[in-house]
């Protein structure tokens, strides 16, 4: 599922703000580049990267300026210790840190710490999972396209778009696609605008 | 107000939309009713109809012919309203298919015209230029719908409710007065 080929799932924004100029384009794109994940206990990361390939951040500015459009990606890694497998750890760790030290019991602080140290080595050894949702904004049109279909990497976007270009997006849902279609029309007549009654068993 | 609260207000006129271009479908061809557009839509083989009262508050009719499907027009007339259609748009030899949900406006499992190029460059140039010519052509629909809607809302209810009618007994569609093999 790509803006390239297949089929495709879209969701589109309104962008609202100023269109910001090829130089802070990139710039936020440069800002906000995807960064792989380092040591700690961070799960999730995020960030933009090329829509032709999510390895290349950020985003190659020659691929990104497609006649009106800016297309780049949104890049979501998430990384997680299966909880098994953590707790099973912690335990021996736990029983060999009381036989080590001699001790009858372990204090839930000490407990804690030891667990952040296990998931922290466990960590760097999984492997990431990434999930790359393509943006094509029409920079004339005020108009945002996106593959991001889940409401969470939709939020991730919306945050992570306004902090980049200071643009906030709206979901084009019914009624502002109506205000935007149809300018002439209030929007108080069509705030107002009641459900038709279809329903014939009532009749 | 929220984006959230804004896509829930709507939702109703999301609904009504699909209502809509499923009438047009099967009452006249699937056309716009604008001048000059010769342009087809229709809704296809899979409707999402739900509601908030009732044993069942979704209904899913897949395969086969649902738009034209008594169970669809039994459910319409309860109060069911389609929250999610796969619909069918034509214009000269394209197509799109697509799955339109009600309350987003969200574009699902689109299929685009073919496209020539054999570059990067120019496949997504070519496949953003068809999506936008699909939804233009969705948008058209959607805005003679909102005409139609805000300047007599009355009588567009009653055209609704009397296609209601005439699909509950069967005359809606192929199965109405013109089949083919019958001229």
């Amino acid at each position: 599922m790509s803006l390239l080929q297949g089929t495709l799932s879209l969701r589109r924004f309104l962008v609202m703000g100023p269109v910001p100029t090829e130089a802070d384009l990139l710039e936020g794109l440069r800002q906000d580049a995807f960064r792989p994940f380092e040591d700690g206990l961070e799960e999730e990361r995020l960030g933009w990267c090329d829509w032709r390939n999510l390895l290349i951040t950020p985003p190659d500015a020659d691929w990104v300026s497609q006649e009106r459009f800016a297309i780049f990606s949104l890049r979501m890694d998430t990384r997680k210790v299966p909880a098994a497998l953590l707790k099973a750890r912690v335990e021996l760790r736990l029983q060999t840190l009381q036989k080590e030290k001699d001790l009858a019991f372990i204090g839930k602080e000490a407990r804690i710490s030891l667990a952040d140290e296990v998931k922290a080595e466990l960590l760097v050894k999984v492997l990431p999972t990434p999930r790359v949702s393509e943006v094509a904004w029409d920079l004339k049109g005020g108009m945002l396209w996106t593959t991001a279909s889940s409401s969470k990497t939709q939020s991730a976007l919306i945050g992570l778009f306004i902090k980049s270009f200071g643009c906030e997006l709206q979901p084009l849902a019914p009624l502002l696609l109506a205000g935007r279609l149809l300018p002439k029309i209030p929007v108080e007549a069509l705030m107002g605008l009641e459900p038709f009654d279809l329903n014939l068993e009532t009749a | 107000m929220k984006p959230m609260e804004l896509i829930e207000q709507g939702r109703f006129l999301g609904e009504e939309f699909l209502l809509w271009l499923w009438m047009r479908g099967l009452a006249e061809g699937g056309t716009s009713g604008l001048e000059g557009d010769q342009s087809a839509c229709f809704v296809d083989d899979a409707v999402q109809l739900v509601t908030e009262r009732g044993d069942v508050k979704e209904l899913s009719l897949r395969k086969g012919n649902p738009a034209e499907s008594r169970e669809a027009f039994e459910a319409l007339s309860r109060g069911m309203r389609p929250s999610k259609a796969k619909v069918r748009l034509l214009s000269g030899d394209m197509e799109w298919t697509f799955t339109l949900g009600a309350a987003g406006m969200e574009i699902s499992t689109l299929k685009l015209p073919p496209t020539q190029s054999k570059d990067n460059q120019g496949r997504v140039a070519d496949r953003l230029f068809l999506l936008e010519e699909g939804m233009a052509h969705l948008e058209r629909r959607f805005e003679a719908f909102l005409t139609a809607r805000t300047q007599d809302p009355d009588e567009l209810q009653e055209t609704m409710r009397a296609w209601l009618r005439q699909g509950l007994e069967g005359l809606v569609g192929a199965g109405a007065d013109d089949l083919p093999w019958q001229s």
